[in-house]
């Protein structure tokens, strides 16, 4: 047979016994039974067992197969039976047949593995594989980490959500234009990924935070409905799930308004949900910025669950209680939740030890004030400051029943207050259990602020080419400025943005009226915007549009811990590539070409100058400084390495290289709180510092 | 103080109960007992404070044992310097010495000495509160007067500890019970180490052999034509470790800190130029070179050492025990890194491969101390090294 009659391994059923098959993939697992030998054969459909017996296979075949490894490479004839019964492994969809060899064919070895790929045991009730790599090392070796089924179904999938979207919006009318990847810099919010250019010394291109300004441009040019499924960059500092290069699904449309996003938006994201079980009912909630930021703290609430603020400054305008009083007479707010039926689990102690002493400071606000509601009333460390009718008032507020507890949040500025209580509200969702599981909450956020208040002025809180709600505004009054909504949406499932986007301006005047309440000068405008602006001159259409968050999507509908484990070679939490080993250094000659070499940005590594001699470089690396009276004696040390090194060059061995004689097993730490060693906890570490200032060890500064 | 000792405990813990009740133990310098100097010989410990014991002086405190103070040692432990381990248990200060052995201190001290010295098997006696040099050579080593005393006292520390993680997983030998495993039937005598020894070295080792085949053993001549390269892979490997070992060394946290210095960077070169001495230094600096400048060589030390276990398994596969002598001290003291390895020439083996090895002192006829008979076992083989030992002991 050739490998053009190759059958997926996966696809095997009972319907194929009987038949002759040819199999290519890598061999999964083993297991050694004397005389026969049994192993798993995985190819991407799927994982068979086949069988090589010795009364059935040639000695040859049997001797080859002895050889076989994890993740050796063949292709192996055989034909398919049923499986004795008793030994079928419910693991596995092929389970019920197995593949007895006739011939086997190792198109190449594997050498010993730095993780197990396997992850199905050959027995049902085995132990499966452990799960403890260090994702490190997964990256490194993601060629092999890509093997494992979990991971190939991540791209499998993620084929399937982001075909998807092509289908769909194919179908709406939409065309896929690609925008180039070498750029000028735009106003997003980030850093761009610079790349120097070799024509234009001096000169730099930017890597698109976004197509932004070309989708607005094919709108300007007559495409309709356009979009994209495209990789963007954006240098930002680090954070988890972040990775500084992404993939978006940005598109934009004409002579539509915000109900036209919104409706292509959801039917798509009902679709690509759907692939992953996950049904998403249409119409999406929606809700106004200041509603999502006055209710649950957040631009982009977690809607899964209740626990709404409830507004209480008023109900202490005349209170004697004094710390609510200064903050009330410094202009500040007083917000609160309930948590219904609750006491029991949040006791005094919680509450005052851990909530309001050590958790709330966490969040910003300087303390919270707590309430337990009994039969009798309210129960409190602080109770007795309020009167029997603030009591009630207070109760009544906040529609407390008994078993409830009050939590209240006091502080001079609002935005604090606000702030502190969202992230409560956070905590004490996970803390209770109160997030329904497998739940799914979709909302829309609209009417932010166009403009977010600096400290040199005000800035665009979206980006400038945003449509503001009414365009009859004074560019240079800062305060209707600050009250200005945007036609921005962003869509939020569960807590987490997935996308966002605005209906845009198209109208060169009031494009011209957002720079001046920008403050930028015309000068300014033409040099950043210049080409831009000349296309609103031309007749352009009233557009908008979206992006989508891509990673962060087939993330969500996939249920990974991360968004690297939906892309196929993702950079670590370092922005770093363990695989290829980007970023690197690059040689003197490149940095000459580009003009960069001995330019004012460009500084070579402290040390660098000393490396020409060997013992220098040496002390250096080892960072022991070279005493002149040594320096022969060190020298000489150095020169017998070498030749100790040209000895061992001329010997034989090409054995595995041997670390360690002493064989060990991973050990893994047990599950559970993570502690400071008992003699930090104590000081006694700092007993024998050199210097130590405080709970630190104290050391000259780091730079000159 | 004498010029034994660099610290004797002033009040020792009453002895507990136990199977060392009454047992008095003299450690080096490099191993942690809370509360005392620890500073392994080295100017980047000075003043260091042990925090904590080490897991096998709290076992072995446990098991009755007194710990009376820490004997003078070479840098680490790096290179013999002066006699303290060894006097300290032919002076009657100790009745057991527990030192480092990397490339065979502790079995070359106690040939010195006249006393029995074992290496055990690597990976079975925790090394957690040891500052060690060199990782994957080096064990505890015993220094004793009978074997018994050295079982004995392994039945105690040996075994597994959460603390160390590179230690050993599966069973261990039964020390209390050696003559439960076939006791070791013949012996091997390697022809590439007979041409090693000075003469009365040699007469010494004839001697030694001759108790062996009066003991009723089978002795056999063998072959590892690999001996030289033995050396050759302890020698980088050794030096990459240590260079590991000592870039933790850096004046942050403890030990020695240079002053007046300007910046980081200068604040490490001065102080571990200061901290390290120049034997020692010479080594790290190899161990650098290969590190940084030519990993490829340290690679293929480590595919070597893999060829030599596969060599040594198969001369086990015929011979139970390998014998060959334990070497003596250079007269007039070693010369630098080479002087050190000269020295250790036939006990380093041992060390590159993890084995088990005890040295036998005073076999020679006229009882002259030139030097001791070594015997080599398989990994594991401890226990039953041990016994034969005490056989050959009790048969002079």
């Amino acid at each position: 047979m050739n490998q053009i009659d190759r059958s997926p391994c996966g696809g095997l059923g009972v319907s194929e016994v009987g038949r002759e098959v040819l199999l290519s993939g890598w061999v999964d697992a083993l297991r050694d039974h004397g005389e026969v030998l049994f192993i798993h054969l995985r190819d991407r459909s799927g994982i068979v067992q086949v069988v090589f017996r010795p009364d059935v296979a040639d000695a040859d075949v049997c001797r080859q197969a002895a050889s076989l490894r994890s993740e050796y490479c063949v292709s192996i004839s055989g034909s398919v039976r049923m499986r004795a019964p008793g030994t079928e492994n419910p693991l596995l969809e092929t389970g019920r047949i197995e593949v007895i060899a006739t011939a086997l064919t190792i198109l190449s070895r594997a050498d010993i593995l730095p993780f197990p790929v396997s992850e199905k045991a050959m027995a049902a009730g085995a132990a499966p594989g452990s799960e403890a790599v260090t994702e490190e090392l997964r990256l490194q070796y993601r060629y092999l980490d890509l093997r494992r089924p979990t991971m190939l179904d991540h791209l499998v999938k993620r084929h399937r959500i982001v075909k998807a979207v092509r289908d769909f919006l194919d179908e709406r009318g939409f065309i896929e234009v690609e925008t180039p990847m070498l750029t000028k810099s735009t106003p997003e919010g980030a850093r761009d990924y610079l790349v120097p250019s070799r024509v234009h010394p001096g000169c730099f291109y930017a890597l698109p935070q976004s197509p932004q300004l070309f989708k607005q441009l094919l709108m300007v040019g007559g495409c309709e409905r356009y979009f994209q499924v495209v990789r963007c960059f954006r240098d930002e500092d680090l954070r988890p799930n972040r990775q500084p290069e992404f993939t978006q699904l940005d598109l934009e449309a004409s002579f539509i308004d915000e109900e036209f996003i919104y409706e292509v938006i959801e039917e798509l994201l009902v679709r690509i949900f759907a692939l992953g079980g996950i049904t998403l009912r249409r119409p999406f909630s929606r809700m106004r910025y200041d509603e999502a930021i006055d209710q649950m703290g957040s631009d982009r609430p977690d809607t899964r669950f209740g626990l709404r603020f409830v507004e209480a400054t008023d109900l202490f305008r005349g209170t004697s209680y004094g710390i609510f009083k200064q903050i009330l007479q410094r202009g500040g707010a007083i917000k609160g939740i309930t948590v219904p039926g609750q006491s029991e689990r949040l006791s005094k102690n919680v509450l005052q030890n851990e909530y309001a002493k050590e958790i709330v400071p966490g969040f910003g606000a300087k303390g919270m004030t707590w309430m337990r509601v009994t039969r009798d009333g309210l129960d409190s460390n602080i109770v007795q400051f309020f009167s029997r009718a603030e009591q009630q008032a207070i109760i009544a507020r906040f529609g407390a029943a008994p078993g409830d507890v009050i939590l209240m949040i006091a502080d001079p500025s609002r935005e604090v207050v606000t702030s502190a209580l969202g992230q409560l509200r956070l905590h004490l969702a996970g803390r209770l259990g109160l997030i329904p599981e497998n739940s799914f909450s979709p909302l829309w956020v609209t009417d932010f602020p166009l403009f977010t208040a600096t400290d040199e002025g005000i800035a665009s809180s979206h980006h400038p080419f945003t449509a503001p709600d009414r365009t009859d505004f004074d560019p240079v009054n800062r305060e209707e400025l600050l009250g200005l909504r945007s036609r921005a949406y962003d869509v939020v499932v569960n807590g987490e943005e997935l996308g966002g986007g605005s209906i845009r301006i198209h109208d060169r005047q009031v494009q011209g009226k957002i720079f001046a309440a920008l403050g930028l000068s015309a000068d300014q405008v033409e040099e950043k915007f210049g080409f831009f602006l000349r296309a609103l001159d031309f007749g352009a259409p009233p557009h908008g549009g979206l992006a989508l968050g891509m990673d962060r999507v087939v993330s969500m509908i996939l249920g990974t811990a991360s968004i690297r484990e939906v892309i196929a070679f993702p950079k670590n939490r370092s922005a770093y590539c363990p695989l290829t080993d980007a970023p690197s250094a690059v040689a003197g000659d490149q940095l000459a070409e580009l003009g960069l070499a001995g330019g004012s940005g460009y500084k070579p590594l402290p040390g660098a100058d000393r490396q020409g001699d060997l013992l220098d470089s040496l002390s250096w690396v080892s960072r022991i400084g070279l005493d002149p009276a040594l320096r022969p004696a060190l020298a000489a040390a150095v020169a017998e390495a070498e030749a100790l090194a040209g000895r061992i060059a001329l010997i034989p061995g090409a054995e595995t290289p041997l670390f360690t004689v002493v064989q060990t097993e991973n050990r893994l730490r047990e599950k559970g709180l993570a502690r400071t060693s008992p003699l930090a906890q104590a000081g006694e570490i700092f007993q024998n510092a050199p210097a130590v200032k405080g709970e630190y060890f104290k050391v000259v500064g780091i730079l000159e | 103080m004498s010029d034994i000792f660099v610290y004797l405990d002033p009040s020792p813990p009453a002895a507990q109960q136990g199977p060392l009740a009454g047992q008095s133990v003299a450690i080096q310098a490099n191993l942690s007992v809370r509360g005392w100097p620890t500073r392994a010989g080295s100017a980047a410990l000075a003043g260091y404070v042990a925090l904590e014991d080490a897991t096998i002086i709290a076992r072995l405190r446990q098991a009755g044992a007194v710990i009376v103070g820490a004997v003078g040692m070479s840098e680490f432990g790096f290179g013999r310097d002066g006699d303290a381990a060894g006097r300290a248990l032919s002076e009657g200060h100790a009745g057991m010495v527990i030192m480092t052995d990397m490339l065979g201190e502790a079995r070359l001290a106690a040939a010195d000495a006249g006393a029995f010295g074992f290496k055990p098997t690597a990976g079975i006696v925790s090394r957690f509160g040891l500052i060690g040099l060199m990782p994957s050579l080096e064990t505890c080593g015993l220094l004793a007067r009978t074997p018994r005393e050295i079982a004995r006292a392994m039945a105690v520390i040996a075994g597994a500890d959460e603390r160390d993680h590179s230690m050993h997983d599966g069973a261990l030998p039964d020390f209390l019970r050696p003559d439960q495993t076939p006791p070791l039937r013949t012996v091997g005598i390697l022809k590439e180490t007979l041409a090693l020894s000075a003469a009365d070295e040699a007469a010494a080792f004839g001697a030694g052999i001759a108790r062996l085949a009066a003991a009723g053993l089978e002795i056999r001549e063998v072959a590892l034509p690999a001996w030289d390269d033995f050396a050759l892979v302890h020698r980088i490997v050794g030096a990459v470790e240590a260079s590991s070992s000592c870039g933790k060394f850096d004046g942050v946290r403890y030990g020695h800190r240079a002053a007046g210095a300007k910046n980081w960077n200068e604040m490490y070169l001065k102080t571990r130029a200061e901290s390290f001495g120049p034997l020692l230094k010479s080594y790290l600096f190899q161990g650098a070179y290969f590190q940084f400048e030519n990993y490829v060589a340290f690679e293929k030390a480590a595919r070597v050492r893999a060829r030599l276990e596969a060599d040594m398994a198969a001369l086990f596969a015929g011979v139970d025990v390998l014998a060959l002598p334990t070497g003596q001290r250079e007269r007039g003291g070693t010369d630098g890194i080479a002087g050190v390895y000269r020295e250790g020439a036939c006990t380093l083996p041992a060390n590159v491969l993890g084995l088990p090895a005890v040295s036998v002192p005073g076999l020679v006829a006229d009882g002259s101390p030139a030097g001791g008979l070594q015997l080599i076992g398989p990994r594991l083989s401890d226990a039953r090294l041990l016994a034969l030992a005490e056989r050959l002991g009790s048969s002079q």
